[in-house]
């Protein structure tokens, strides 16, 4: 199965600041602009990267739910791609 | 004019990163993928010793570039969701802007692009039956940047990237990146201006991976051994799949540079596993 969505949203997170932004305004309302399956919109939830490997997305995307989780948001890796 | 310089070197972040925090912080998310790798988590003098041999390593290879004196840097690398997603990926893309920016925590990067040389290359491919992607834009990352800082930190010349797909599966064999480096070797010697080349990335590694923190160093020693005996050609004989058993396919790059140089052998090379993730590899081939 494509997870062709659940990718797009990890790429925007990474290269569209304004998408970042919104994700930690209102990361619901986020997810519901994207065509997401329920296990697709847990496994965002619960901010696991491992999860979001085990749908099939790659691990360089993967990494990208971390720049919401309080404890990696100042992590020097989004300061370079 | 024939290749004045061929090289290849490490890409990995934590080259460029400050050893301590920073070097911290790229472990910590990491490993947050993969927590066994965090096993070898090297120690503040350990990361400072590697930071200190691989600018050993990239001086040694500035010197060999400096003194070839390029007008032209090329530099293949691979993207890794930068430029490229899943709309649209090319197997192998020629940069055809004017100007490139990129940009590493607080390192900025901005060169001229010789888009006339990428020009000549896609023509030439046409022609050879290599179909090349081609754009105006693109963003230079860390595949890039991390190189280019030691190796090219004031912007004399205008560089050329090109662009593999080592990251998506499929990913073009060993010997059709071999094709193409022969190809842009042939499209160097009818040029009036002194081509340097650069491979980036690698080498052993699995990034985004389970697999994050084994590097398969013996492999790695093969490949450069291979390449000191100026037996290049025989590494196109690799599958993908070999090399992705080996964490090596970003050595896709390098597959590039070793079809410019074809038997010449490597005349400095050098190797350090950072303990964290990747097996840093340096390779250059002095041709003038």
């Amino acid at each position: 199965m494509s997870c062709y969505h659940l990718s797009r949203l990890l790429f925007d997170l990474k290269m569209n600041e304004s998408c970042y932004q919104r994700a930690l305004a209102d990361f619901e309302e986020l997810i519901g602009d994207y065509e997401l399956t329920d296990i697709e919109k847990d496994a965002l939830r619960s901010g696991d990267p491992r999860k979001l490997r085990q749908l099939g997305v790659h691990g360089m995307l993967c990494l990208y739910i971390k720049r919401l989780n309080p404890a990696f948001r100042n992590n020097i890796y989004w300061a370079q791609k | 004019m024939p290749l004045v310089s061929a090289m290849a070197a490490s890409h990995a972040p934590n080259i460029l990163l400050e050893p301590g925090a920073e070097w911290e912080d790229f472990m910590d998310l990491h490993y947050s993928m993969a927590p066994q790798g965090s096993g070898s988590r090297p120690t503040l003098e350990q990361q400072k010793k590697l930071r200190r041999d691989a600018e050993a390593a990239f001086t040694a290879l500035r010197t060999d570039l400096e003194e070839a004196k390029p007008d032209v840097l090329i530099v293949v690398a691979n993207d890794q969701f930068v430029n490229f997603f899943w709309n649209n990926i090319p197997t192998f893309f020629v940069t055809l802007a004017d100007e490139v920016h990129g940009q590493f925590t607080r390192h900025n990067f901005h060169y001229r692009n010789h888009k006339e040389l990428g020009w000549e290359i896609v023509r030439a491919g046409m022609e050879r039956g290599i179909d090349f992607s081609f754009g105006e834009h693109i963003e230079l990352q860390h595949t890039q940047n991390v190189p280019l800082y030691f190796l090219l930190p004031e912007p004399k010349i205008p560089i050329l990237p090109i662009y593999v797909n080592t990251w998506v599966d499929p990913a073009p064999t060993p010997k059709r990146c071999y094709q193409v480096g022969e190809l842009i070797r042939e499209v160097a010697v009818k040029s009036p201006d002194r081509v340097a080349i650069l491979a980036t990335g690698g080498l052993s590694h699995f990034p985004g991976s389970p697999r994050i923190g084994e590097i398969d160093t013996r492999f790695d020693h093969k490949l450069l051994e291979v390449m000191r005996q100026g037996q290049g050609p025989s590494l196109a004989d690799y599958s993908v799949d070999e090399l992705l058993k080996a964490g090596d396919t970003e050595f896709l790059n390098w597959m590039v540079v070793v079809g410019t140089v074809g038997n010449a052998k490597a005349t400095y090379t050098c190797y350090m596993p950072d303990f964290v993730a990747t097996g840093w590899g340096f390779v250059s081939w002095r041709l003038c």
